[in-house]
């Protein structure tokens, strides 16, 4: 479903404090109906605060939260009209599995018989039909995981919060239940935010992503935009992997670049940073952006940059192949996809090629 | 937290139980041990001059003999609890099967569970004066209403209660000690005894600790058990309280005997929980 | 000796140990409930000639015993209820509460656990005739309260704090409100211990004697303080009938906590002192 203009939450200004720690610092977001959020960010860096602060279990100390245009000061969470999905599920362990999907409905004074069909509609939509009389106790991770949605999706919430819903599972039943639960939000067309440390489920789940550090806002985009274009440089580390390169810039050239001189005296084709030069600035470049050649490559054409190196490591991941090339910027990773075997052994002297426009320039932490 | 304050009215009830039947009581008891005995009265009257007599009475010998008696007594007992739970409990979560260590488990919670009277009654009537140990306990030369034999009648009676409490305290602390460690004690070269004794033993300790401050601070309170099984000729603090009430109506003696006791009782609490704490708590 | 030698003669002692304590452990029970149906009329050497159920007539035909049975029933039930009421609480406003002093303050409602009975019993005695108190049953009703009531506020303390509190939050955000959410979850959730709470209460209160002693009178006692001074006066073998009747609760009991609780978890909870 596309996002369209309506706003579902509106987070102005909103500033959260434990003691002398800040967990949320002036937070500034807005989701829209039908869109899907996620607030990725290391452990501590406020995406929980976040999330507890629209499900109502924490009051902010300022600013504005408003969920439909409705301002839920000294709202409490049974009033918001919100979902959670916990991140360990938090199913009743005293209910059935049909009880657990029909709790809301029963405190929204449904009546029975439309209930029974509430609760029937949803475990079909998480295909645990005929697991009614189950006990949460007996069922897999991953079935608890569907109840935990049914019972959340059963209400009808216009928000739907999801608390690192895949963290508890392991690996290969994450990427099963991603799919599931993305095609399950999307055929509902309900409004989510997705709260995450995993930047893949961020990906591969949000329209739209809000990196978050220390209890600020790094950057709002696209995924395609938060990995292709990090406007900060925890942003870039945080997200993928990345080479790195230090220098000053050392001005525009004739062909529309800008020159970085490296510290360590290499000279890098890079696109125009924006702000005018001086200070330090880092360069970071993805490591399937680069390409590697051998050791006699030159450059081609303008905004190309080749850089010298001898291969210290292949490390074969199954799909690509892992190139650790030490030269004199230090230690640089390439990815190539693995289409006939690795092309180079340790020791092999190459050159890696890469296009000034797949940089992306930051000005330097700190500076 | 905000919410949780709308809750503290809940600890009112409690608060009024147990100030009304517990501390302001003890309260009183500390005031009654300084009041003069003036005999033929429930307690001493609300004027009678205050005084330290009745603290200075238990310094006596013939007064000391009892608390000394009650903690030797006391002592040997929960020793001897610990000697024999400890084989117990590792034997049962060791060598049992899942099944039969249930069972065990269970048969040690009953016993646990049985009224100290009613164990205290099986004992006098299984090992008493008149019980049918008595021809072969006259026949090795041992008399029943000996004070020696009396003696370890009381600390058995203290053992019944004091075996059961401490091997379902300590299986969960030999249940904790990988027994791979002492596997590789053994694999290094020790012999089984002491890869037990340089590593299972010290790694129990604190279990070892806290079941012989549960059996101590049991025993050194104990009043059923040497009242019926000590017959009047073994006499532990607890008894010696309710005699000086029951039999010549010495309310402040009573209480500075109380006082006492409740201090002593306390402090081998803190000063066992404090050493168990300092010691595995960093 | 070898390390092997030491070794198995360590096992075999153990063994022994093992063995002789348990039979230390069985034996009087087991020679309790023997006599208890013995037919002869007089205590002589085991094992009986011949079994009858004369001294569980004896024991219902003594009115004595029967006013204690009765006042012991009327009491563990008063009193367990109430301790049962205020330990819920507690332990509820315990656990949602957070505050300075709170683990002090729960040392302090469990310290009649570590005060020995009888200086309990004793204080009680002293504080209730200076109030005035001199009804029987109301000062034995004070005293099994306050033995009862730690065990109640411990025994729920443990199961409350093991309930996730996500659940509640769960319940919260589905649409309960702070009281259903209670209702709905955290009770049902601890009712394990509130069980488990309510048995220890109760076997406490009927099996206490050292806080009954100082509080009972002429006409109001329970059955162990009866037990107790018949048991002194002489040795009549209905004690023993009463004692495999005492054996019997308490297996009824064990089975109760073992049904509705599991017993690891009843030791996990602390069934300690």
């Amino acid at each position: 479903m596309q996002p369209s203009s309506e706003t579902v939450i509106e987070f102005r200004n909103v500033i959260k404090r434990f003691g002398a720690t800040t967990a949320v610092d002036g937070v500034t977001f807005t989701v829209g109906a039908g869109e899907t959020v996620s607030l990725l960010g290391p452990s501590g860096c406020g995406k929980t605060t976040t999330l507890r602060l629209i499900s109502g279990f924490e009051d902010p100390e300022e600013g504005i939260i408003e969920i439909a245009g409705e301002s839920m000061v000294g709202k409490r969470p049974y009033e918001r009209n919100v979902g959670l999905l916990f991140q360990h599920y938090a199913l009743f362990p005293h209910m059935t599995v049909a009880e657990n999907v029909a709790y809301g409905l029963k405190h929204r004074r449904w009546p029975k018989a439309e209930i029974a069909d509430r609760v029937g509609e949803m475990l079909r939509l998480v295909q645990l039909k005929g697991f009614e009389d189950r006990s949460p106790g007996q069922m897999s991770g991953g079935q608890q995981q569907r109840v935990a949605l049914a019972r959340v999706l059963a209400t009808r919430p216009k928000l739907v919060l999801l608390d690192e819903p895949l963290s508890a599972l392991d690996a290969k039943l994450r990427e099963e239940l991603r799919l599931e639960l993305k095609q399950i939000l999307t055929s509902v067309g309900s409004t989510t935010i997705v709260v995450t440390h995993d930047q893949n489920e961020a990906m591969s789940l949000a329209d739209r992503i809000i990196v978050m550090n220390r209890g600020r806002i790094e950057q709002q985009g696209t995924p395609d935009e938060i990995y292709m274009k990090p406007r900060t440089a925890f942003v870039a580390a945080f997200i993928g992997r990345t080479n790195w390169f230090h220098g000053r810039i050392a001005g525009a050239s004739d062909d529309g670049f800008f020159r970085l001189t490296t510290d360590a005296g290499t000279s890098l084709a890079i696109p125009d940073p924006g702000v005018a030069g001086g200070g330090k600035w880092s360069v970071c470049i993805r490591p399937e952006r680069m390409a590697v050649t051998g050791p006699d490559a030159k450059i081609g054409r303008s905004g190309d940059n080749l850089l010298p190196g001898k291969v210290v490591d292949v490390v074969n991941m199954g799909a690509e192949f892992q190139y650790i090339v030490d030269g004199a910027e230090g230690r640089v990773m390439v990815v190539e996809a693995n289409r006939e075997g690795p092309r180079l052994r340790t020791g092999d002297r190459v050159s890696l090629l890469f296009r000034a426009e797949d940089c992306v320039v930051l000005p330097q932490d700190g500076a | 937290m905000k919410r949780g304050r709308d809750s503290l009215p809940l600890l009112l009830p409690a608060v009024a139980v147990f100030l009304g039947f517990f501390f302001l009581p003890l309260g009183g008891l500390f005031v009654e041990s300084f009041r003069l005995y003036l005999p033929g009265r429930i307690g001493s009257a609300a004027e009678a001059p205050l005084t330290l007599a009745n603290y200075a009475e238990l310094l006596t010998p013939a007064f000391a003999q009892f608390f000394f008696e009650t903690m030797r007594i006391s002592l040997l007992a929960s020793l001897a609890g610990l000697v024999f739970a400890f084989p117990l409990a590792y034997w049962i979560t060791r060598s049992l099967s899942a099944r039969w260590r249930a069972i065990a488990v269970g048969f040690f919670v009953t016993l646990m569970f049985l009224s100290v009277l009613v164990r205290t009654y099986a004992l006098e009537l299984t090992f008493g004066a008149a019980g049918p140990l008595r021809p072969i306990l006259l026949s090795l030369g041992i008399s029943p209403n000996g004070r020696g034999y009396i003696e370890i009648l009381v600390g058995a009676g203290l053992l019944h209660y004091i075996v059961p409490m401490a091997t379902l305290t300590l299986l969960g602390t030999i249940q904790n000690v990988d027994p791979r460690l002492v596997d590789a004690a053994q694999a290094l070269g020790a012999p089984g005894w002491k890869a037990h004794l340089t590593i299972t033993l010290p790694l129990c300790m604190r279990g070892l600790l806290a079941a012989f401050l549960f059996a101590f601070t049991f025993s050194i309170s104990a009043f059923v058990i040497p009242m019926i099984l000590g017959k009047g000729r073994v006499l532990f603090i607890s008894n010696l309280i309710y005699n000086r009430f029951s039999e010549i109506a010495d309310y402040p003696s009573g209480a500075a005997i109380s006082i006492v006791l409740f201090v002593v009782a306390l402090a081998i609490v803190y000063v066992m929980s404090r050493q168990v704490n300092k010691r595995w708590n960093s | 000796m070898s390390g092997r030698g030491l070794d198995n003669g360590f096992r075999l002692l153990g063994l022994l140990m093992i063995g002789v304590i348990v039979c230390f452990l069985l034996t009087p029970i087991a020679v309790t409930v023997t006599m208890a149906f013995d037919a002869r009329a007089y205590l002589g050497p085991l094992p009986p000639p011949a079994l009858s159920f004369r001294w569980f007539e004896q024991f219902f035909s003594d009115d004595y015993f029967l006013r204690g049975l009765s006042t012991s029933i009327q009491l563990a039930v008063a009193s367990v209820s109430v301790s049962l009421c205020v330990g819920v609480a507690t332990a509820f406003a315990l656990d949602r509460a957070s505050f300075l002093g709170k683990e002090a303050l729960i040392s302090l409602f469990l310290s009649p656990l570590i005060v020995p009975p009888v200086v309990t019993g004793f204080a009680l005695l002293l504080f209730l005739s200076h109030m005035g108190l001199v009804y029987g049953f109301a000062r034995l009703f004070c005293g099994h309260i306050i033995i009862t009531v730690p065990y109640t506020i411990r025994a729920t303390l443990a199961s409350v704090a093991g309930i996730d509190r996500s659940l509640t939050e769960a319940a919260l955000i589905l649409g309960a409100t702070d009281r259903r959410a209670f209702w709905d979850v955290t009770f049902p959730l601890a009712r394990t211990g509130i069980v488990s709470g309510a048995i220890f209460a109760f076997a406490v209160s009927m099996d206490d004697v050292a806080v009954s002693i100082m509080l009972t009178d002429a006409k109001t006692y329970t059955l162990p303080i009866a037990l107790i001074s018949s048991m002194r006066a002489n040795f009549d073998l209905s004690i023993a009938a009463a004692s495999v009747m005492l054996m019997l609760v308490t297996l009824a009991l064990i089975l109760i906590l073992d049904k509705f609780v599991g017993l690891n978890r009843v030791i996990g909870q602390g069934v300690f002192r």
